[in-house]
């Protein structure tokens, strides 16, 4: 059993590797019967058309298709214009979850960077900054469903007369005089609580970008800004941030892509209860459980276009770096 | 990152990892799970007889909704069947069955075999065409030897059987601690208990233990429990013409259903508040009261609750330490009916494998095994009473035998999305019971 995989794996490995270099050798031998000019102008398109069809089989087809969906009723049969999208939109549901994806997309971007950012600065300049950078670092090995598992633990809440099993319950508890708090059942707090947990797994990731980017910075800069007399306040504001700004950017559009795709912990810790439903929580619930194609086309295209102005804005400041 | 941290990260992950695997075996303490030596070699018989005598060899995939304990329950149920036949079963367990059979289902990559007790799903899959019927895999004499009618129907669309059902749940069980509790042990009616439970109401012992905490699945305790209420009090042919979608989620029936629950999580009539039974797991539910000084006195939920508070607390002895009494009529008008769930069974793919396998767990003798596991009451009603071992099962299956007419849940038959409404309902009506009107109206627009 095990050993027909295993060889179904190595012989899938030998014939790709064969193809592959069977299609660039062949290809490159027949653009080059080709005048100089034609070979010039095909070549680039050989090397790249296997991952172009790649590309398009995975992401560019599945994408117009589920576009296309969102047109079309449960079954995928009839034509129904936008009705996929006012009904999702007027629903109450879909509103929470909108409120929700927002508020995720303005607060995880802006606690990475800040914890990200700060952490990286600090470690720096401490002897077991080391320490404190894997202590940060570590979550990111844990699935995001584990990490859902390990909050609802962390989150637990006791009745006041027992015993706090929570840790963070049992923390505040410590202060005479406080009750503990149902962290993920209380609306003021549950989706704080969520984000927390999510930045959890995604600060360290923040992190190790700064602490990169803080290397690729001179330290002639900071010793000519040390001999004129600037104070470390000043250092870290007028030289290391200007220098770091292409890495902020970087780092929250990447948490920015991770808040609206956030799901497996809002779907592991409330499954979108007590209002912390957020936009692909419901597309879950339209796809699964409704088995609605339609509905659940038009959430993902909602998602699809809120993360596209985000992209190009990516992709500018990207191309902006390598002209600088 | 230097390389020493990288270092100390993997280190530290490996610790972390080691740390889960040695603490999982630590719990993964097997039940004892043992049935009579006669009976195993009486399946293995019946095995080797739905497989016409072959060795058949090769495999059968199952999806189901079973893990840890239960799992292993079930597993010992299906060895001898894999002894006798040389077919290896592999189940695959998940919370999220409807979405994991749909998705595969969709993939061209369905499972064999199929057990859930999420038959108004399945009736779904049956509808499309996708479920062999039953009758002609089984016969007709066979199951209609085995099933009562009812338990056949529950499983049925038209004249074709998508499902038979594999283990019995008895529901609407009121689960108490001889040591603590001093009320009624057989009320003539609801109110009767809940006047004994108001009496305790914001004491020290609380009257009830509730939890509906249960991952994407939460709510369904309440569900169930209102459920009960409704079929009871309203009557079997009003929670049938309910479940059929004739009769809507705000008529007065279901609103008082949902009061008379609301009744007993009202905040001083549970431990901790509602606020704790929101937060607490189900399967936790009942710990407090078998705690050193005991919080509460009554914790109500189906026969396989037996199960999780003996697994929790193991030197509990029944009938001393931990105890049940049905749950007391709710209308004088409807004596004596009782609810049940369980699993029911059916297939995807047609192969010789997957054809004996669901021949053999609709044999009575697999019943006895499923019987013999001490967690469900065999659905099959050649199995004799007598052989429950397990006291909870004993008793449970008197109950059943005296009950003046015995009904499936509704929430178990109807669509998912009706039943995750449902669901949230019971979380949304425990946290805010004045909103029962608009809560209501969102489950008729979820139907």
């Amino acid at each position: 059993m095990i050993a027909d995989r295993i060889s179904l794996v190595v012989i899938a490995v030998v014939v790709t590797l064969v193809v592959a270099f069977g299609y660039l050798r062949l290809g490159d031998r027949a653009l080059a019967l080709l005048p100089l000019a034609w070979n010039r102008r095909l070549l680039p398109w050989l090397f790249v058309a296997p991952a172009a069809a790649m590309l398009g089989l995975t992401l560019v087809f599945p994408a117009i298709l589920t576009v296309v969906f969102s047109f079309f009723d449960a079954e995928g049969s009839a034509f129904v214009g936008f009705a996929n999208y006012s009904e999702t939109l007027s629903d109450s549901v879909t509103q929470i979850a909108l409120r929700n994806t927002v508020m995720w997309v303005l607060l995880l971007p802006a606690l990475a960077v800040l914890v990200g950012l700060t952490i990286a600065v600090l470690a720096e300049r401490v002897a077991y900054g080391g320490l404190v950078k894997a202590a940060l670092f570590l979550p990111i090995a844990i699935s995001a469903v584990a990490a859902g598992v390990i909050w609802t633990f962390m989150y637990d809440y006791q009745p006041p007369i027992a015993e706090q099993t929570g840790t963070v319950n049992a923390l505040i508890t410590l202060i005479p005089g406080t009750d503990p708090v149902a962290w993920i059942i209380n609306e003021a707090t549950n989706n704080y609580a969520l984000i927390a947990a999510t930045l959890w797994t995604q600060a360290g990731f923040a992190m190790v970008i700064f602490a990169a980017a803080l290397r690729s910075i001179p330290e002639e800069l900071h010793e000519a800004a040390r001999l004129d007399g600037a104070s470390e306040w000043k250092l870290f504001r007028h030289v290391t941030f200007p220098a770091l700004v292409p890495t902020v950017v970087v780092v929250a559009t990447t948490m920015t892509v991770i808040a609206l795709k956030a799901f497996d912990i809002v779907y592991v810790m409330t499954n979108g209860s007590y209002g912390t439903d957020v936009l692909s929580t419901v597309m879950y619930r339209e796809l699964f459980t409704a088995k609605d194609n339609g509905v659940a086309g038009a959430v993902a295209t909602i998602l699809m276009v809120a993360v596209i102005p985000i992209m190009i804005f990516n992709v500018r400041q990207f191309r902006r770096g390598k002209e600088s | 990152m230097t390389f020493r941290s990288t270092g100390i990260a993997l280190i530290a992950t490996s610790l972390f990892v080691a740390a889960c695997s040695s603490s999982d075996s630590d719990t993964s303490e097997k039940r004892e799970v043992e049935a009579p030596a006669s009976a195993v070699d009486a399946a293995e018989k019946a095995a080797a007889e739905a497989a016409d005598g072959k060795q058949l060899g090769g495999k059968v995939t199952m999806l189901g909704v079973l893990g840890g304990a239960e799992l292993d329950a079930f597993e010992s149920v299906v060895e001898p069947f894999e002894k006798a036949t040389g077919v290896e079963v592999q189940y695959e367990g998940t919370r999220d069955f409807a979405a994991v059979l749909q998705t595969r289902v969709d993939g061209g990559n369905p499972p064999d075999v199929v057990a859930t007790p999420a038959i108004g799903e399945m009736a779904g899959f049956a509808e499309q065409g996708k479920l062999v019927n039953l009758r002609d895999v089984v016969g007709d004499d066979v199951l209609d030897a085995n099933f009562s009618k009812s338990l056949l129907e529950t499983g049925s669309l038209d004249d074709e059987v998508f499902g038979i059902f594999n283990s019995v749940n008895l529901g609407g069980l009121i689960w108490y601690n001889p040591q603590v509790y001093d009320g009624p042990t057989d009320p003539q009616s609801w109110d009767e208990l809940q006047e004994w439970a108001r009496g305790k109401a914001g004491s020290d012992i609380a009257p009830w233990c509730v939890g509906l905490e249960s991952g994407a699945a939460s709510g369904w305790p309440a569900a169930d429990f209102i459920d009960e209420i409704l079929l009871r009090q309203a009557g079997p042919e009003f929670h049938q013409r309910w479940r059929e979608g004739e009769e809507p989620w705000t008529s007065p029936e279901v609103k008082q259903a949902f009061e008379t629950y609301g009744g007993m999580v009202e905040d001083d009539m549970v431990y901790g508040g509602t606020t704790t039974v929101l937060s607490t797991n189900f399967a936790k539910a009942a710990n407090p009261m078998f705690t050193e000084s005991p919080a509460c006195y009554l914790h109500e939920q189906a026969t396989f609750m037996g199960g999780i508070i003996t697994d929790s607390f193991p030197n509990l002895k029944p009938g001393e330490d931990l105890d049940f009494f049905p749950a007391p009529d709710f209308n004088p008008e409807f004596p004596g009916v009782r609810s049940i769930s369980g699993e029911i069974v059916g297939m995807i793919n047609e192969t010789p494998q997957s054809t004996a396998l669901v021949k053999y767990l609709a044999t009575r003798e697999a019943g006895v095994l499923i019987a013999s596991t001490g967690r469900w009451l065999s659905p099959n009603k050649n199995v004799d009473p007598s052989i429950y071992r397990d006291a909870f099962l004993k008793k449970a299956s008197e109950v059943l035998a005296d009950s003046e007419g015995t009904y499936s849940l509704g929430n178990a038959l109807m669509p998912q999305t009706e039943v995750d409404a449902f669901w949230k309902a019971g979380l949304d009506y425990t946290k805010d019971p004045e909103d029962l009107d608009s809560i209501l109206e969102t489950i008729q627009q979820a139907r």
